[in-house]
């Protein structure tokens, strides 16, 4: 059973002339306990293929299935609770919170999802295999690149999500810390039976994916 | 309130800022309400003591006590019960060796009616003679005490203090109560003349000559010498201040908004709920207008506490509080303002690129 799955996806911008086809028929389907990577160069749709696989972004024709649930059946309101409740998002730019100190910006998610969050325990641990346990209380702007990264991923991991959806997660590390992060992906996948679809044109990923979909100009192929 | 908190606290320059702007507002504010309403106690506080409900003066006085007359003609027929009384008035320059020359309202009172009869000393006694005044405790300020004299206008004998009595102010003048005979000697008017007004505590008392015509209290206040003028500009400076507050808070919270508005993406796509950030904002606004108030009170107690007492000033708590309540809501629709911008947010924009 796929944790996600995105049948006949179609995406058009613009109108008439200016229409551009940006999504061409996309199937695809990532399982539990696996690292998916979908890699293209700028301007394939990748980034398109991502919003409408998190549900912000409605396709022109196809559905996209969240654990069997037709995820643009639902509305606004329920897409927003879904997105809190079973996908996490690690974005390109970090974007945490600037006035939150690492431990604060997992509080933030505990006011507004009360429950099914980490345990205080589970959180050691999550934080100690990421290597930020000393972090907690420095704010993003104190951190490194690569600490912010570690810190976003645990943010996304927080709400123990069972989609992980990635934006070039490595797109500003050197080689050294693509490699961790990529080993830190596949082993949180494995470990905690997560399904993380990872956007990016950064092939130094590939040792670490279990599936492997490339994309250009619109289409999609799996070659792994 | 968690994200409004956390916010301000690490932002402390920033906020600091927007509740200093919101301390001087508010400062502002309250300084200039209590100096309005300080004024307006001075133009009406010798009223406010009398307790009346009607005011009844010549018709063709344009509701103006010191331009109207009463003559014996006109009040013949009119009975005066227990709640009526005469008042004669008239505007004197008090002078005295030793002392600067005071303007100052001098009211001839009936002893024997409700005004004189409910008139409160502060010290002394009230007149039994016509050359026997009691005055406003203003005079005591400046240095007269019970047993002194003083000359009213360019009247030959002179006039003994004989009791002080407080908040006894007319147009911002302060009051001496005498007798009526002292009034139509002050006046230099004979007999004929009684008074220039009946007041009474009774609001269905009428006047029965067609030369005279009864108001309310309020009607008669409104027409005081620049009474409704001085109220309007106090109410358009403070109506101003609180426009001015409201642009101020509403342009800060849009500003910084604008700049939060990629987080605020973030948010959205991890599924935290647009109220969740509205309701940071709003209660960001409401927490710098109660900082900034409590600030900008205390502010007002020192100046109270040190102002000297000829500044008329009058902090009314309750009135104080009201403007308060009114900064804190102008606050909130100043918050509201970026509120449109936070349920635009486009989570979309802050993935590829």
């Amino acid at each position: 059973m796929s944790a996600i799955q995105l049948t006949n996806i179609n995406k058009f911008f613009g109108e008439k002339s200016s229409r551009v086809h940006v999504l061409h028929d996309i199937n695809f389907a990532a399982e539990a306990g696996q690292l998916s990577l979908v890699i293209g160069p700028s301007g394939s749709g990748k980034s398109t293929f991502l919003t409408i696989a998190g549900g912000l972004q409605t396709p022109n024709s196809g559905s996209v299935q969240l654990d069997q649930q037709p995820l643009y059946d639902l509305n606004t309101k329920q897409r927003d609770s879904l997105r809190l409740n079973k996908i996490g998002f690690i974005l390109q730019a970090y974007n945490l919170v600037p006035y939150l100190t690492v431990r604060e910006q997992f509080g933030l998610a505990d006011r507004v999802k009360k429950h099914g969050n980490l345990t205080p325990a589970e959180l050691e641990n999550l934080l100690k295999q990421l290597d930020i346990t000393e972090l907690q209380h420095k704010y993003p702007a104190e951190l490194s690149g690569g600490q912010k990264q570690r810190v976003a991923i645990a943010r996304a991991l927080y709400t123990d999500p069972a989609i992980i959806l990635a934006d070039e997660p490595t797109a500003a590390l050197d080689s050294a810390r693509v490699k961790e992060v990529g080993r830190l992906l596949a082993d949180l996948a494995q470990s905690q039976n997560k399904a993380i679809v990872v956007v990016t044109h950064d092939l130094r990923l590939r040792d670490y994916a279990d599936q492997i979909y490339e994309i250009l100009d619109g289409q999609i192929s799996k070659t792994v | 309130m968690f994200l409004a908190l956390k916010e301000i606290k690490h932002e402390k320059l920033r906020y600091s800022l927007i509740i200093a702007m919101i301390v001087l507002i508010s400062y502002l504010i309250f300084v200039l309400t209590s100096l309005a309403l300080g004024l307006a106690r001075q133009n009406t506080a010798a009223i406010d003591s009398w307790q009346i409900d009607r005011i009844v003066l010549n018709q063709d006085a344009n509701v103006n006590l010191s331009q109207s007359l009463l003559t014996k003609q006109q009040l013949a027929g009119i009975k005066l019960g227990a709640k009526e009384a005469y008042l004669g008035q008239v505007a004197v320059v008090a002078k005295a060796s030793g002392h600067a020359k005071d303007s100052a309202q001098f009211i001839g009172l009936a002893a024997d009616q409700f005004v004189a009869k409910n008139l409160e000393l502060t010290s002394g006694h009230k007149p039994t003679n016509k050359q026997e005044i009691v005055v406003d405790t203003a005079f005591k300020d400046d240095g007269y005490q019970l047993g002194d004299r003083m000359q009213l206008n360019s009247a030959s004998k002179s006039y003994q203090i004989v009791g002080f009595t407080k908040n006894a102010k007319l147009s911002v003048a302060p009051v001496i109560y005498g007798t009526l005979t002292a009034w139509r000697q002050l006046k230099n008017m004979g007999p004929t003349f009684m008074a220039s007004a009946i007041v009474s505590q009774d609001r269905t008392f009428t006047a029965t000559s067609s030369q005279l015509k009864h108001y309310s209290t309020q009607q008669f206040i409104d027409k005081l010498p620049g009474y409704s003028a001085q109220n309007s500009t106090f109410t358009f400076m403070i109506a101003f201040l609180m426009i001015i507050s409201l642009i101020v808070i509403a342009v800060f919270l849009y500003i910084l908004t604008v700049q939060k508005l990629q987080n605020y993406a973030v948010l959205r796509a991890q599924g935290i709920p647009a109220k969740t950030l509205v309701g940071a904002t709003i209660s960001q606004a409401v927490v710098l207008v109660i900082s900034g108030l409590l600030i900008g009170t205390l502010l007002t107690a020192v100046t109270a506490a040190v102002i000297p007492a000829s500044v008329p000033m009058t902090f009314d708590i309750p009135i104080l509080a009201a403007v308060a309540l009114g900064l804190i809501l102008t606050g909130i629709i100043g918050a509201l303002f970026p509120v449109r911008l936070i349920l635009r947010v486009d989570p979309v924009s802050v993935i590829g690129g």
